[in-house]
């Protein structure tokens, strides 16, 4: 089973980190969920692929009550990032999939029906939760040609997909960033591979600069938090990407 | 595991019947070229081939019910490849939810646990419907090849008295003989398929 770490929490408005599964087989690439609750609901960020359902679901339901669940939220296509979708509307077939509408008729592959699926405009888009609203940010390109993060503008948390992912060596398994230049080696060849445009990074940076932003949460690898989150956008800013060595 | 193992079995064997029924449903074409040939042979040999010509009548007939079988045996194997699929995909779905519930303390898993069962329950009784339904419609094509192979054995024997035809005649209906022995071959090996027997 996987752990859960509450990293924000005012009152009932919280973020819950979902991470690292001992149980997980080498094959599959490690991911971290997030939960946001707010009042009596909340929302499932990148609730990660069918295998890792199991995990999820047990430590998502020692800290929530999983039918309180309106929905996820898919940063982007990926089966890593959503195909337990399936899974989840099993157990509750109301949740709702927001998701960029250029996967709004793909991702239903991993299940859902036609009413599942709320379609996240290019320009981004409000969500609301129990009287809290969070904000899907373009990340276009980021990897995904249809990519959204999300941001909580009153827990000044940023959830960003694989923007910021590292693929961490075993036995380093810490959830923040401790020491940032060691960190981002393992980040590097993963951006410069992963991220198809600089264009499109130049004007992310732009845009998250202007947030105020306390943790910088990835959905692979370790969490940014303080000063380590401009860091990281400076040293994305600067990395060029879209390179392949072949 | 059992129960994954089987489906597994389950889909490779109906993807090999499939690929069968299609080799039957090409000859079964062929055949029907086959009859038109000989009814035109039987109106070029005329009163000499007179029994000939009502047999390759009928084997045109036959033909015809051939390929219409042939489109039915078709249909089946596709839902049954579909059905098999589902069953695939629910032993995943299931073994994933069984697997949350053994983790989780949420109880209500359990009832979405056994929903998602009375659902495969569903699948693996239609695929035990589907599989009968199947099985007849091999045995009913294989009856009426049975018939064929019949009629081009008679067809044969009439040849003989097509006069100066009698040669032509003998080929043509021994070509269709061996065509019908080939597809009756082809079904005899189907119908003892393990994705009837299970073994
Ligand atoms: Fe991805
Ligand atoms: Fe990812």
């Amino acid at each position: 089973m996987k752990t859960t770490k509450t990293i924000f929490q005012d009152g009932n408005h919280k973020w819950v980190a979902i991470v690292r599964d001992p149980d997980r087989p080498d094959f599959l690439i490690d991911t971290n969920e997030y939960l946001v609750t707010h009042g009596s609901q909340g929302l499932l960020l990148d609730p990660g692929g069918a295998e890792i359902f199991p995990a999820v679901f047990s430590a998502l339901s020692s800290e929530f009550d999983p039918l309180a669940l309106i929905g996820v939220f898919a940063s982007h296509q990926d089966p890593d990032t959503c195909s337990s979708l399936a899974l989840w509307l099993e157990f509750n077939p109301k949740m709702r999939c927001y998701v960029s509408w250029m996967w709004a008729g793909f991702i239903p592959h991993f299940g859902g029906s036609a009413e599942t699926f709320v379609s996240i405009p290019d320009e981004g888009a409000d969500i609301p939760l129990d009287g809290l609203t969070l904000r899907a940010v373009p990340a276009h390109y980021l990897h995904s040609s249809g990519n959204f993060h999300l941001y909580d503008k009153a827990a000044r948390m940023l959830f960003s997909g694989d923007v910021g992912a590292a693929l961490l060596p075993a036995g380093e398994s810490g959830l923040f960033v401790e020491d940032f230049d060691a960190h981002i080696r393992h980040a590097e060849g993963f951006h410069r591979r992963w991220m198809g445009s600089n264009e499109a990074k130049r004007a992310w940076c732009e845009r998250v600069s202007k947030l105020e932003i306390d943790m910088l949460c990835p959905q692979h690898g370790a969490i940014y938090q303080g000063a380590d989150v401009q860091r990281f956008i400076n040293w994305f800013d600067e990395l060029q990407v879209g390179l392949c060595g072949g | 595991m059992a129960w994954a193992q089987q489906a597994r079995n389950d889909l490779l064997r109906i993807v090999r019947i499939n690929e069968e029924i299609k080799a039957i449903v090409g000859v079964a074409f062929k055949i029907n070229i086959m009859a038109l040939n000989a009814i035109f042979l039987a109106k070029r040999a005329g009163t000499a081939a007179r029994g000939f010509g009502v047999l390759s009548h009928e084997l045109r007939v036959f033909s015809q019910d051939l390929r219409d079988s042939m489109v039915g045996l078709t249909r089946l194997i596709h839902a049954c490849v579909s059905e098999v699929s589902h069953v695939l995909q629910d032993i995943r779905q299931t073994r994933l939810l069984h697997q949350a519930v053994e983790s989780s303390r949420d109880r209500r898993l359990v009832e979405v646990l056994a929903e998602r069962e009375s659902r495969n329950a569903e699948h693996a009784q239609h695929l035990i419907v589907l599989r009968k339904q199947l099985k007849r419609a091999l045995d009913d094509a294989f009856q009426l090849v049975e018939l064929g192979g019949m009629l081009a054995k008679s067809a044969k024997i009439e040849a003989a008295y097509g006069q100066s035809f009698a040669a032509s005649l003998a080929q043509v209906s021994g070509e269709f003989d061996g065509v019908v022995e080939e597809i009756r071959t082809s079904l005899e090996a189907l119908r003892r398929s393990a994705f009837f027997t299970g073994r």
